[in-house]
């Protein structure tokens, strides 16, 4: 009988295949972070030379990529509170605005956007890209990591140091400012 | 029957169908009958789905250009990163 194949030892990875693959995701998560491409190339090339130090020291694909997030998070909050004379807004709770003694204040619209439309067109990627521009810092780093990244809410709490509790508020309240961002271009004109 | 204002605080577990049993019974009974709040989940799971859409960017080539100057003096100062 023949012995029990061993799984094969993880290939190491490469200077140059960590430019490749991880430069763009670093890239996109600071950039959507920030708000600022010229922050967001300064936080992308600390990260990377970061990463390609530690090489030797990552297990595997999945091993790096939580690292990642972490790395690129801190220093993008860190880049963020460098910024001299940054201005502290006070942020509402979109839900009051929204609502009048419990019920909606105002009309609502269903969107012009079919279930299996797949494929954003530039125009419409850009209103997103500006609409996650415009939230409040709080809200924007939660949605950019659950609804543009993927991770999951105890993920997000503990990049943030957040309690899962605020992670879902803040992500709740990202998403509601968002709809209320893009309704005015996706809702259905008046017959 | 709850608000829309409550039913608007339950809906990230709604969505997410993490919802319990007992709020989401009423959540659908006032879905049933409030129009607005209709168009309101629908369009929230719709802001959610054209988010996760959205493709990345590619790096700007000079962005590019620093990143690889900058592995190449990483390199010239530690050869074990050349392997």
């Amino acid at each position: 009988m023949d012995e029990p194949q061993q799984p094969p030892a993880p290939v190491p990875l490469t200077a140059e295949q960590v430019f490749t693959d991880y430069a763009p995701r670093v890239y996109n998560l600071a950039r959507r972070m920030l708000g600022n491409d010229a922050d967001a190339e300064d936080v992308t090339q600390d990260v990377l030379l970061q990463v390609v130090r530690k090489l030797d020291t990552f297990r595997g694909e999945s091993d790096i990529a939580t690292w990642l997030h972490r790395v690129t998070v801190n220093a993008a909050l860190t880049h963020r509170n460098k910024r001299a004379r940054r201005e502290e807004h006070e942020v509402h709770d979109p839900l009051d605005h929204l609502f009048q003694d419990g019920h909606h204040g105002t009309p609502l619209r269903p969107w012009s956007v079919t279930p299996d439309q797949q494929v954003l067109d530039q125009e419409r990627q850009q209103l997103i890209e500006d609409a996650i521009g415009r939230l409040p810092e709080n809200y924007r780093d939660v949605y950019v990591l659950a609804d543009v990244e993927g991770l999951s809410n105890p993920d997000i709490a503990d990049l943030l140091g957040l309690s899962v509790s605020a992670v879902k508020s803040r992500l709740h309240r990202g998403r509601v400012l968002m709809r209320h961002a893009l309704a005015p271009h996706f809702e259905e004109m008046p017959a | 029957m709850m608000t829309c204002r409550e039913l608007a605080e339950l809906l990230i577990d709604f969505v997410s169908g993490e919802l319990a049993p007992e709020h989401q019974e009423r959540v659908e009974q006032h879905l049933g009958l409030c129009p607005p709040c209709v168009v309101f989940v629908e369009t929230y799971k719709i802001t959610i789905r054209l988010t996760r859409q959205l493709p990345r960017v590619p790096l700007p080539p000079g962005l590019e250009r620093r990143l690889r100057e900058a592995l190449a003096e990483m390199k010239r100062g530690n050869p074990e990163h050349e392997r």
